[in-house]
């Protein structure tokens, strides 16, 4: 009998996770459990083998991509993939069957592809849409996350942002931040109502971006390692015509519920 | 800097303009650069065809202020994108093919 192959759905993506052994499975469905899909494959991943780890200092993660094949490394693990034959070779660090570093920077490739951008941000959805909220770690993405109450929090450290039809919506992932688990319990989505890079502060301030600025401040917060002339082409692009489609702020906040009332007030 | 024979070539950098602004990334670095208005009317003219003095001409119309400080802001600006290796320099006499 054919051994069951998990499926994991990212921000529309569904990747079809081959060649686990069955404690790697039962991971991976632990894991990504919310994340789990049925709908048919886009991207076939292929746990192919474990890399030996080798001490010593960690190099940044690259990513590498030229005539439709790419190379992502998050060491000690590594993923090459054709995008035309939407197969990828995962090849796992010891520890977790599928290294969530490396996952999530092989998510980021491909929503870059599809003319997206996974950004290092937590998301609530108000009222049917959703605030994203970015920043370098400590500037409150998690801290907002709280602030939620009775509100759908999407995650509360990296957020899907993908252009359609109908305009740019932040989507679900399964890469949680000091939250939790619980930052990612539902595979949702709402068409984002603004983007807002944060700042801690005593009470609430704002100030609208331009398009150029929102870029310089999105940018380094993009899940995606910026040193291929290719990748950084891809990734300006995107994140233009996400700047221009979306209203974007400054934001200073304190840790309070009001946050909800002040962003009620920007335009 | 003798900006008559001094002419600045952008590096094939990914970059683009935004309004009148500019976004250069550093690829090496997998750093953003924003320019502003005046940084990125620099940046396009710093084509290997125009000398620092043909680049200052060319500000000097089209932004207000006194050619002596556009030429000092300019000069600084060109060493600053070439000390980030974002423009290379070429000297040589003008009419003198590239």
């Amino acid at each position: 009998m054919a051994e069951r192959s998990p499926r994991i759905e990212v921000a529309g993506t569904v990747f079809r996770v081959t060649g686990l052994a069955a404690p790697g499975r039962a991971w991976v469905e632990a894991r990504y459990g919310p994340f789990l899909s049925r709908r048919a494959p886009t991207v076939t991943l292929e746990v192919t083998a474990r890399e030996r780890y080798h001490p010593g200092r960690t190099p940044r993660p690259s990513a590498t991509w030229s005539n439709g094949h790419f190379a992502l490394a998050s060491l000690p693990a590594r993923a090459d993939g054709d995008l035309a034959r939407r197969r990828v070779r995962f090849r796992s660090a010891p520890g977790p069957a599928l290294n969530p570093d490396l996952f999530r920077l092989l998510c980021g490739f491909l929503l870059m592809q599809a003319g997206g951008v996974l950004l290092h941000a937590s998301a609530v959805v108000d009222r049917g849409r959703a605030w994203v909220f970015s920043g370098p770690s400590g500037s409150g993405k998690t801290t907002i996350a709280g602030l939620a109450g009775a509100r759908r929090v999407l995650n509360d450290e990296t957020i899907a942002l993908r252009p359609g039809p109908r305009g740019w919506a932040a989507c679900a992932t399964p890469f949680y931040g000091s939250g939790g688990p619980s930052m990612a319990r539902a595979n949702a989505r709402a068409p984002l109502r603004a983007l807002c890079f944060l700042r801690k502060a005593d009470g609430f301030g704002h100030r609208r971006l331009s398009p150029a600025e929102t870029v310089a401040r999105a940018f380094p917060e993009v899940f995606l390692p910026k040193r291929d002339g290719r990748v950084a082409e891809r990734l300006l692009a995107a994140l233009t015509a996400l700047a221009t489609a979306v209203p974007a702020y400054d934001l200073s906040f304190a840790p309070r519920a009001a946050l909800w009332e002040h962003l009620d007030g920007l335009g | 800097m003798d900006s008559a024979e001094t002419f600045p070539v952008r590096k094939p950098v990914p970059w683009r303009t935004l309004d009148t602004e500019a976004l250069l990334v550093d690829v090496k670095g997998g750093l953003l650069y924003p320019l502003n208005s005046v940084g990125a009317r620099i940046w396009e003219l710093c084509d290997g065809a125009r000398s620092v003095e043909e680049i200052v001409g060319v500000l000097a119309i089209e932004f207000e202020a006194p050619e002596a400080t556009i030429r000092a802001d300019a000069v600084e600006f060109i060493e600053r994108l070439a000390d980030v290796k974002l423009v290379s320099i070429e000297r040589r006499r003008r009419g003198e093919s590239r």
